[in-house]
């Protein structure tokens, strides 16, 4: 079900700034309030969904944000194979978590763009299209936030220091990867 | 524009949040009972003061979650914000 049209053209460069999509990436919303929903997640991801807000978890395949106090988005952190295009995650969560009332999965790899932002300007970058204090975001690593960016629902993710995820609509993904071009060549 | 403080994400600014209008109002028990004046006191009839008011509103660019807020309408003071569910302070 992924879509290989990749919305963003060409990978662009500056000054201390990077910026590229990746894709095709896995990417799957979670909804629950459960411990069973919990427990039954944890158990099949082999990791725990972080319950503090604003933090992420990772595995060796995965990573895990908080969106909301029942919502997470969890995505796969190497991009999927183009040839069998499979992501077998999905299928199972889907039917241990949705067909059992558990919770609800949702399969949003194709409602979300990737675009991953890397250099030391990253957040002067993003400072000047974002109502968000970024202060103690950048302090800590896995740090998840969403806001608005140049008035477009972003999800940010602090993946290492001065490289940062992106996660925009993909209706809205053009119109925000040429703001970013437009900002990022007058910083 | 003004902070606010979303309980469960933190503090934003106001411009990733939706107002949603007086909080605590309390659908009838009886609508069937009710006149026409009554239903329309309870559907539109809004306070609206300059003064402390409570107010629900939404996160809405963020968590996406209701909470309350008593707000100050005069200067944009926050007074307090709380969870949905929970009652409201006396004052």
């Amino acid at each position: 079900m992924l879509n290989y049209k990749s919305s963003i053209i060409e990978n662009k460069k500056y000054s201390g700034l990077s910026i590229k999509e990746i894709s095709p990436v896995m990417k799957l919303n979670l909804r629950g309030k459960s411990r069973d929903f919990l427990s039954t997640i944890g158990k099949n991801i082999n990791m725990i969904l972080p319950i503090e807000a604003n933090t992420s978890s990772s595995s060796d395949k995965y990573t895990s944000m908080w969106l909301s106090p029942d919502e997470w988005l969890m995505v796969s952190n190497n991009i999927i194979d183009k040839e069998n295009n499979n992501y077998e995650i999905g299928d199972l969560l889907f039917n241990k978590i949705s067909k059992t009332n558990l919770g609800a999965v949702t399969d949003v790899s194709d409602q979300f763009v990737l675009i991953n932002l890397e250099g030391e300007k990253v957040f002067d970058l993003l400072s000047s299209g974002c109502p968000m204090n970024f202060n103690k975001f950048k302090e800590k690593e896995g740090t998840v936030a969403q806001t608005l960016l140049s008035q477009v629902d972003i999800i940010i993710h602090h993946k290492k220091h001065n490289n940062v995820n992106l996660f925009v609509r993909r209706s809205f993904s053009e119109h925000l990867f040429s703001w970013i071009n437009d900002a990022a060549s007058r910083l | 524009m003004f902070i606010i403080n979303c309980p469960f994400c933190g503090e934003r600014d106001q411009s990733e949040f939706k107002a949603g209008g007086e909080a605590h109002i309390e659908r009838p028990k009886q609508p069937t009972e009710l006149s026409d004046d009554e239903w329309a006191e309870y559907l539109f009839m809004r306070k609206n003061i300059k003064g402390v008011q409570f107010e629900r509103w939404n996160h809405a660019h963020g968590c996406r979650k209701w909470f309350n807020m008593v707000r100050d309408t005069s200067n944009d003071e926050i007074k307090l914000i709380y969870k949905m569910g929970e009652n409201p302070p006396i004052e």
